[in-house]
């Protein structure tokens, strides 16, 4: 049995979810250095040298690099041979943001009821996603995502039996229509199978995934690279005010699925791309 | 194509219907003096006030509205992060504010084809702010305060004031409209 202890965990959450705020990742930095060199639409490369300014704005003064600090999600793959000590994953992880939100003077965006809710001031609570898994590791991928760019997450139902170039029209005509109001350049993920249920989370799992990651599946990686290309043709650009970079990465995520349904999941990361593993 | 050309304006609020009849989809702007700070349930609150028959505590003639809901201020700072929020979500409210005066308005992503018609009848543009560069703009912010609504928390109406704050002229008087024009000179499908 390992035992993890809760201050551990805390103190992880809260630094990575600092961090993930107020720096943006080398890889991301690189990505979008890029971008802006790839950039031919003058309003797009305007919007992308002020997306690499802010990088060493938020740097230098220790603040987020956007106001909107997001809703924290999270997968927990824990192992059966898994213990925490003094507190439970949801108290503890809640804990975690708890403090990286007041530390770091970042916005709090959760009300505790849609309806009849009021901001919980603290921005707990997360969204949790769990797997128990046999062996003693336990891992977290964090993933923060703004209101705007969740606001684009799709579900699409097809016909059984669904050609790729079907898939593909769904991805192209949902981007094409969504994109410029998530905060272009985009990271795409699409979750395809599952349930209709599962498909979303798919498409987050997708977004899990770090920057500059290859899909092991040959097939998947040359349609992951196609439809990058292929948004990228769209000319929505930087911001939606028109240009080639559009989307930096496309991941697919697949699972088995019923004979009747074919479930297609989208969801986005904007530019400002918040993904962290932490594990024990 | 007018999304192609590079022209840049510097304007000060409040502006007039002379100065936003010049700019044209694609221009850059540097703006500076005072705008106000606003997001969906500030708009909902000065809606409400508005049908009950009162007035609100905010100069709207000529002056400059921004989507926006700021982090926390940290001490030694004028101003949290203050990037643009989404407009579409304040279309509902847009004529409204239109009719009292506002002559512009700031925020990011594309908006609703009737707010692109308010825009051109009332003679108000439509600016984007590069969106999720938060820490970037708020260091053009020179001066902020809550001007009402404290209790709405980061939804509290703000003045602040700016200096060169970089904006994109995203809907202008005439009709243009970046987004569709962007969009068709990169089309390649």
């Amino acid at each position: 049995m390992k035992v993890v202890k809760a201050p551990e965990i805390i103190q992880a959450v809260e630094q990575s979810l600092w961090e993930l705020n107020v720096f943006g990742s080398r890889g991301l930095r690189e990505k979008m250095f890029w971008a802006w060199q790839e950039e031919e639409g003058k309003s797009g490369r305007e919007m992308l040298s002020q997306i690499l300014e802010n990088y060493a704005v938020a740097e230098e003064k220790k603040v987020p690099l956007c106001q909107d600090t997001g809703m924290v999600m999270a997968e927990i793959i824990m192992g059966e041979e898994v213990r925490i000590e003094g507190g439970s994953i949801r108290e503890v992880l809640d804990e975690g943001i708890r403090r990286a939100y007041e530390r770091g003077y970042f916005r709090k965006s959760i009300i505790s009821d849609p309806f009849f809710g009021k901001n919980t001031q603290d921005n707990t609570p997360g969204i949790y996603f769990f797997d128990v898994v046999k062996g003693d590791r336990l891992q977290i991928e964090l993933l923060v995502k703004g209101g705007g760019c969740d606001n684009i997450t799709t579900l699409t139902v097809l016909e059984p039996g669904s050609s790729v170039e079907e898939v593909e029209r769904v991805v192209l005509q949902t981007l094409d229509e969504k994109a410029a109001r998530a905060c272009p350049p985009l990271v795409v993920g699409v979750g395809i199978g599952g349930s209709a249920l599962y498909a979303l989370f798919l498409a987050h799992r997708a977004l899990s995934r770090p920057l500059g990651s290859i899909h092991p599946d040959p097939r998947y990686r040359a349609l992951e690279e196609k439809w990058l290309q292929d948004l990228n043709k769209l000319g929505i650009g930087p911001q939606g005010v028109g240009g080639k970079v559009t989307c930096l990465e496309v991941r697919i995520e697949t699972h088995p699925c019923h004979i009747a349904s074919f479930p297609v999941g989208i969801a986005c990361s904007c530019h400002v791309f918040r993904k962290k593993t932490l594990w024990w | 194509m007018s999304a192609l050309e590079e022209r840049e304006f510097v304007l000060k609020t409040p502006l007039s219907v002379e100065e936003v009849m010049m700019l044209r989809v694609g221009d850059v702007v540097s703006l500076s003096g005072e705008l106000y700070v606003a997001r969906d349930a500030t708009h909902r609150r000065m809606l409400e006030i508005w049908e009950r028959g009162e007035e609100i505590p905010a100069q709207l003639a000529g002056s400059v509205l921004y989507y926006a809901g700021p982090t926390p201020t940290p001490p030694h700072e004028v101003i949290g992060s203050i990037g643009p929020t989404t407009s579409s979500r304040m279309d509902r409210y847009l004529e409204a504010f239109l009719a009292r005066g506002v002559r512009a308005t700031i925020g990011k992503g594309p908006r609703s084809e009737m707010a692109r018609k308010l825009c051109e009848k009332f003679k108000a543009v439509y600016f984007v702010a590069c969106g999720g560069a938060g820490a970037y703009l708020a260091s053009f912010v020179i001066q902020k305060e809550v001007c009402a609504y404290e209790d709405l928390g980061a939804q509290a109406l703000l003045r602040i004031v700016v200096r060169d704050f970089p904006l994109l002229v995203a809907y202008d008087v005439h009709g243009g409209d970046i987004f569709e024009e962007g969009k068709l000179s990169f089309r390649k499908r």
